[in-house]
């Protein structure tokens, strides 16, 4: 009994994060959502789908949807290279779990921090939706975004992110 | 605990279903002991199984039905159309109360007491009838009659107490007295020496009519006296009779009296020597099947189907691996590793087998459903329906069968309810008093067919044409085909007019029916006539996750067209596309419609000289669909596309190839409709330029 609840403090207290990259930015998810880091395999585009579908790629037998982090976030798409990567989540998406993949830019590194250093982000004239960032990690120096994945890629709001952009490619 | 509570609920539901079928069976088959049997056994597993789990609400109330079987089983009771009532009763608040246990809910809770007393009561019933039932056994020769006695109000006035008349008649045979009281008018003050009670007796003597008609000599012309026999069995000790004459005893309905004279006629029937060998025979043969069954439960068992997706991923992913695998050995000629792929191959295509028809399932759970509903829904609409079930052991995808049982229920109640007319009517065409409904399935190549088969009153042609020109969805000036006008009954619409069952009844959200089938990638056929009755076919896929397909390729990008939807196919040069005039093309001296892949999926590459043209079926007509080239036939296991492509529902999946890589699968109607919309949305904007 006792055992356990230290255990459970411990947890509580201490997450482990990936920190990645899109552009110049640093951001960091918890490492409890990723369920594996792929390279680029062969993407297979599904016509007629909106930009940030990348399309779907064979992940062992089955079918993950890829999306393009960096059109999610309303920058340029990604060009490849030898550091683009897949980061496979695994997201809560209307009380069912959904695997997808996230395209990013490079991973940096996997650390530990406590919650508490965790800030509240500043959401005045930030250039990402508020909603979608937990807070700051500030690590080695670096300030990052903690991702709350759950929203960010769920699929009504990536529609909801696109719909002016469809709207203007129609006209 | 969850884990636990999770099993006790997915067996509790499986023995729930079977004991359904049992008592189904048992309702037609009232006889045949196998059937009381299997409803005693799945009890009393049910009872040990609430036990186990700490549900003693339910493990006694099982236990006191239970009891009641137990002495079925042994002869001591006998089966009544009361009894299956109640244990139907029993069975659908078992449903509800597995999933409340303590009986939380108040409607719950006076349900449960409510059953329970009539259970005991029927628990109770059985000491009385044990006794005599073997004494009446011994007795052919009598008769039973059935007498009715209403004394004239007076009859007191002349001294006679119709007490003694009536304990004159007891002392004549077995019998059984039905008093019944009139109600005095409202302003007539009720009157303490006039007579307002009267009997029906049921009498089972070795006397004649005349004999009982001298009991009531003195009183013969001031009374009403009516004396019917109803057969030479010992009707007043027969648990059924018994169940049936009591039917309406505290609803002061008065009984009628042919309807015991018909159900005395049936029960001699039922008992006499002519029907019991055709009886025995049905016994032998229903007992060969339930066997059969026995053996069935025993060899299978419970899986999750979790486990089966993952099991059902993994088979593909290896089929997959092999699939790259002979082609890396096809590439480096080692004569050791051919014969090793070969064998992978071989073992592999087997796996794949199996495990794709493990996700299979029989109908016949489904079956069962469907019987309960028409024994209710006949009951309602006070219908004579015989309803036969067919080829229950036809297999299809657990999926399939999940969705399939709305539409299937809603067919099947529009046929009860608009299709099989009243027994009257039924005879005044000279058919048969019951109606009869068949639901059956079959196998025919990769097709599962469905059907559901009345011999109702059929779907009236002109009135179902009237109505869709009311509505507007024809114009009168429309020639429809026979067939054209049984699909207007899909129409979305059709069914929100009030007074459907005037036309035919079978428009009822049946658009929602046909979007459900075509869902699962089905199609349906109505064939009707009037007064000879209505055929509803459905025909799926066996699976949703394998079809035969043509592997294409647009641009490096493999896709793959069903080869179900797929006429034929040709060679057509890029210039004669290129050129053609509103997107039609001749092929063999047909004017065919196409649509440009390579366009429309915008691939901006260089096409080469030659395109494949894929004509395929889109409803009446043919469209073109064309490709760069042809790879050839595949059998594609269909994967969904997840929740991130709901809008391009002109893919219905994905398939992993040999080398790893994904083909699109291609829905071509939903493609079709896309292009036309698009076609659609062209011309108005043509327009307002």
């Amino acid at each position: 009994m006792a055992t356990k609840l230290i255990r459970d403090e411990k947890t509580e207290a201490t997450k482990s994060f990936l920190s990645f990259k899109l552009a110049e930015e640093h951001f960091a998810i918890e490492v409890m959502k990723i369920m594996e880091i792929l390279e680029v395999p062969k993407i297979t585009k599904v016509p007629h789908a909106p930009d940030f579908l990348k399309g779907v790629v064979n992940l062992r037998g089955g079918v993950l949807p890829v999306i393009d982090a960096r059109i999610k976030f309303g920058l340029q798409p990604i060009e490849m290279t030898v550091d683009t990567c897949i980061l496979v989540l695994s997201i809560g998406l209307n009380d069912e779990t959904v695997t997808v993949g996230a395209m990013v830019d490079s991973v940096s590194e996997v650390f530990e921090m406590e919650e508490k250093y965790i800030q509240p982000s500043p959401s005045i004239g930030s250039k990402y939706r508020a909603d979608f960032i937990q807070g700051m990690i500030k690590e080695k120096d670096q300030f990052m975004m903690l991702l709350d994945i759950d929203k960010v890629f769920t699929s009504q709001d990536l529609e909801a992110i696109l719909e002016p952009k469809t709207e203007n490619q129609v006209a | 605990m969850d884990a636990m509570r999770t099993t006790y609920l997915e067996e509790a539901n499986d023995l729930l279903s079977n004991l359904e079928r049992a008592l189904l069976a048992l309702e037609t088959n009232a006889n045949d002991k196998s059937y009381i049997e299997e409803v005693f056994r799945v009890m009393h597993t049910l009872k040990g199984n609430s036990s186990m789990f700490g549900l003693p609400v339910i493990a006694e109330f099982v236990h006191d039905l239970e009891t009641i079987y137990d002495k079925i089983r042994l002869g001591e009771m006998q089966l009544s159309k009361e009894l299956l009532d109640c244990t139907f009763s029993c069975l659908d608040h078992l449903k509800i109360i597995i999933h409340d246990s303590d009986l939380s809910n108040p409607v719950n809770k006076n349900n449960h007491e409510t059953l329970i007393h009539q259970i005991t009561n029927f628990i109770n019933q059985k000491g009385l009838s044990t006794g005599k039932q073997e004494q009446a056994n011994s007795e052919h020769t009598l008769k039973t009659y059935h007498i009715y006695f209403e004394p004239h109000a007076s009859i007191f006035n002349n001294g006679t107490n119709p007490l003694f008349l009536i304990s004159e008649l007891a002392a004549m045979g077995v019998s059984k007295m039905i008093p019944h009281f009139k109600v005095p008018e409202e302003n007539q003050e009720f009157a303490s020496e006039s007579c307002f009670t009267y009997w029906d007796i049921y009498l089972e003597t070795e006397k004649n009519d005349k004999d009982l008609m001298d009991v009531f000599v003195f009183v013969e012309d001031s009374s009403k006296i009516e004396i019917t026999e109803l057969g030479s069995l010992d009707l007043v000790n027969n648990k059924e009779f018994d169940a049936f004459i009591n039917r309406g005893i505290y609803k002061h309905v008065k009984t009628d009296l042919e309807e015991i004279k018909a159900f005395a006629g049936k029960l001699q029937e039922l008992s006499s020597g002519k029907t019991e060998t055709a009886e025995t025979v049905k016994t032998t043969e229903l007992k060969s099947v339930k066997k059969e069954k026995v053996e069935k439960t025993i060899s299978s068992i419970r899986v999750s189907s979790d486990k089966l997706d993952e099991l059902m991923n993994l088979v593909s992913e290896l089929v997959t691996t092999q699939a790259g695998l002979s082609l890396f050995a096809a590439n480096n000629k080692i004569t050791e590793l051919e014969v090793i792929t070969e064998n992978v191959e071989k073992l592999s295509r087997r796996l794949r087998d199996i495990a794709f028809g493990m996700t299979l399932v029989p109908i016949n759970n489904m079956f069962g459903r469907f019987q309960r509903m028409v024994r209710d829904v006949s009951g309602v609409l006070g219908k004579e329906i015989e309803f036969l079930t067919e080829g229950g052991e036809t297999e299809l995808d657990k999926t399939i069968i999940e969705t399939l049982t709305d539409p299937l229920m809603h067919i099947l109640r529009n046929s009860l309810d608009h299709g099989i007319e009243r027994a009257e009517e039924r005879e005044a065409k000279g058919k048969s008093r019951s109606g009869k409904v068949v639901l059956k399935a079959f196998y025919s190549g990769v097709f599962v067919y469905i059907q559901i088969v009345d011999d109702g009153k059929g779907i009236d042609v002109d009135a179902v044409r009237s109505k869709a020109i009311s509505k507007g969805i024809i114009k009168s000036t429309d020639f429809l085909s026979e067939k054209e006008i049984f699909d207007l009954i899909f129409y979305p619409g059709f069914s929100t007019a009030q007074k459907v069952t005037d036309v035919s009844g079978r428009g009822v959200g049946m658009d929602v029916v046909k979007r459900n089938i075509t869902d699962l990638k089905g199609t349906i056929l109505v064939e009707s006539k009037i007064d000879e009755g209505t055929t509803l076919t459905i025909k799926l896929p066996l699976t949703l996750s394998i079809i035969d397909g043509l592997l294409v390729v647009i641009d490096h990008v493999n896709y793959i067209i069903p080869l179900s939807v797929i006429t034929k196919c040709y060679a057509v040069n890029n210039k004669d596309m290129m050129g053609s005039f509103n997107n039609l093309l001749i092929l063999d001296e047909e004017q065919v419609p196409f649509i440009h892949l390579r366009d429309e999926f915008g691939y901006s590459s260089m096409p080469n000289a030659q395109s494949q043209m894929i004509v395929v079926n889109n409803g009446e007509r043919k469209v073109g669909i064309s490709v760069d080239t042809i790879i050839g036939e595949y059998q594609a296991v269909v994967k969904p596309l997840g929740k991130y492509y709901t809008k391009q529902d002109f893919v219905s999946g994905a398939s992993i190839l040999g080398d790893g890589t994904i083909a699109l699968v291609l829905d071509t109607n939903k493609l079709i409709e896309l292009f036309i919309k698009k076609i659609q949305t062209e011309e108005k904007s043509w327009q307002l330029n």
